[in-house]
């Protein structure tokens, strides 16, 4: 009998499909194993499992106890991955700051119409979760995360690149890209919705940036949790580099029609710096993948075996 | 090289390269067929990969250069790639990835070739639906004619779809945009295609019955 697809090919199909469904523990395990193309060092030790980069190539883990160089001034360009490991930014439960974890005090400031639009998406993770087949959650259909749950949903490593204008964010899930302008441009009055909306950022000091972000599409879930928006959405992003390897980012949500005030949806999260060579891997939805994972794991009804079992 | 129907667009295809295009059933070019009758992996809104990047919907493009790599970020898709100048060579036996691995060389100060391997072979080259095998190589010329233009070639090498490398791409000209030219948003949507399908590109759903 041939293996279920999500586990018989050691491909970027299953650890995308394994982080969204098998939760992040078991996406982690599939991730310390060496996979890709050449330079696969021996395996590690049980006790120290080893990540390695796209290429291969293993990444060093951080060094505790070294006091890092100072920042560098204006500058948050690098390859940054999750500060406390991996899978610390999947945020299957919502909004790092805020998850859907069922402890009081973690739900957003809803305005009754921030709550009747909250209660008619349907999550397939946390408190509210619901089978894979009743979710109406769009990235289920790989349609784009857009902004800001690009931030807040499989935040991976993430690649940073300043030029005199502006500031190019790439990330893992999806391979997307955006721009913050850094020109001095203000954002647009009344712009047609972007599924990532238009960035522009200010240096408030010489080691913090701050992005406003506006124009996003209201298909768009804020979160894996399903949290709401409007176009009225305005997201404000806050990277401040600590030090030379290590960056927070704070990502806080206004949104008048959907919660009374704002809230911070992701709160100094801690990022580190990767060497310059470090290749990222590649995570991308393919609703293809998904039907064959539905057909062969997701829905069992549509397997023809089951029905002939069941005639 | 179109799919047009003559025969000096027709790459040199082997046997296998013949009966895999034969499978392939793309909504343009002579092959044509009906929207809902296509097996193009792109209609689905899968990742186009490479090449096809190159070959289909290659818009304003925006490369940026850093010490050790090139970044390179389509409008189609909003999708990046990397491409390594720090002197590796490609992966001996890679794990094949949607957009694979490249590496780039200067073969002069003003053209950058760029190899690619490690391709996923659901992906088609092109729209006219293309095939390849795991054993594709891409080649990329990225030569700087002045400071205001750039070409890019593309030719495609896969003996086991090809008998011979054959060019896709013969120096397309790109024009440098402003520096402070925002590039606009283009990116694969399925349930907008559930929605145009419905209303428009399928005549015997709900509005045809009517």
């Amino acid at each position: 009998m041939e293996k279920p697809f999500a586990i018989a090919q050691c491909s970027t199909a299953p650890r995308f499909l394994l982080a969204l469904f098998l939760f992040s523990t078991l996406a982690h395990a599939q991730n310390t194993a060496p996979k890709s193309g050449q330079n696969q060092p021996a395996a590690a030790a049980p006790s120290a499992p080893v990540d390695y980069d796209g290429w291969g190539k293993p990444i060093p883990p951080a060094i505790k106890n070294q006091k890092p160089d100072p920042a560098p001034r204006r500058d948050i360009t690098g390859t940054w991955d999750p500060g406390n490991g991996p899978d610390d930014g999947g945020q299957f439960l919502g909004a790092k700051a805020l998850p859907v974890d069922g402890k009081p005090g973690h739900e957003p400031p809803f305005t009754p119409l921030g709550l009747e639009a909250y209660l008619r998406t349907k999550p397939s993770n946390g408190a509210r979760m619901v089978p894979p087949g009743e979710t109406n959650d769009p990235e289920l259909l790989c349609d784009p995360q857009g902004f800001p749950r690009e931030d807040l949903f499989q935040l991976r490593t993430t690649q940073i690149v300043q030029d005199r204008e502006k500031t190019y964010m790439f990330y893992e899930f999806d391979r997307v890209w955006r721009v913050i302008w850094t020109d001095g441009r203000e954002l647009p009055k009344d712009p047609e919705p972007r599924w990532y909306g238009y960035s522009v950022g200010k240096w408030v000091d010489d080691y913090t940036l701050v992005v406003d972000t506006n124009g996003t599409d209201d298909r768009t879930w804020v979160d894996h949790a399903g949290r709401p928006h409007t176009g009225d959405l305005r997201v404000r992003e806050t990277f401040h580099r600590v030090d030379r390897d290590h960056l927070e980012w704070t990502v806080q949500i206004d949104d008048p029609k959907m919660y009374t005030q704002p809230w911070l949806a992701m709160d100094k999260f801690p990022m580190r710096l990767l060497p310059p060579d470090m290749d990222v891997r590649e995570m991308i939805c393919s609703r293809a993948e998904f039907d064959e994972y539905d057909k062969l794991i997701g829905n069992p009804a549509s397997d023809p075996a089951a029905d002939k079992v069941s005639h | 090289m179109p799919e047009d129907g003559k025969p000096e667009h027709r790459p040199p295809y082997t046997p296998a390269g013949q009966e895999a295009l034969s499978q392939n059933k793309p909504s343009n070019t002579v092959r044509s067929v009906l929207p809902t009758e296509t097996n193009d992996p792109v209609v689905t809104c899968d990742p186009q990969g490479m090449p096809r990047e190159d070959l289909y919907e290659m818009r304003a493009t925006q490369i940026v250069q850093t010490p050790l790599k090139i970044m390179i970020m389509y409008t189609f898709g909003r999708i990046w790639r990397v491409v390594w100048t720090d002197g590796r060579e490609l992966p001996k036996d890679p794990e094949p990835r949607w957009y694979g691995y490249s590496v780039g060389k200067w073969v002069d100060d003003y053209t950058l070739a760029v190899e690619t391997t490690g391709l996923d072979e659901r992906t088609w080259i092109d729209r006219a639906g293309r095939p390849h095998s795991d054993e594709l190589r891409v080649v990329e010329r990225y030569h700087r004619v002045d400071r205001d233009h750039l070409d890019l070639s593309v030719t495609i090498d896969d003996p086991k779809m090809y008998t011979k490398p054959w060019v896709a791409l013969d120096n397309l000209r790109f024009d440098l945009q402003p520096r402070d030219f925002d590039v606009r948003e283009m990116i694969c949507s399925p349930s907008e295609f559930a929605e145009y399908n419905k209303l428009v590109g399928d005549p015997a759903s709900e509005k045809g019955k009517k």
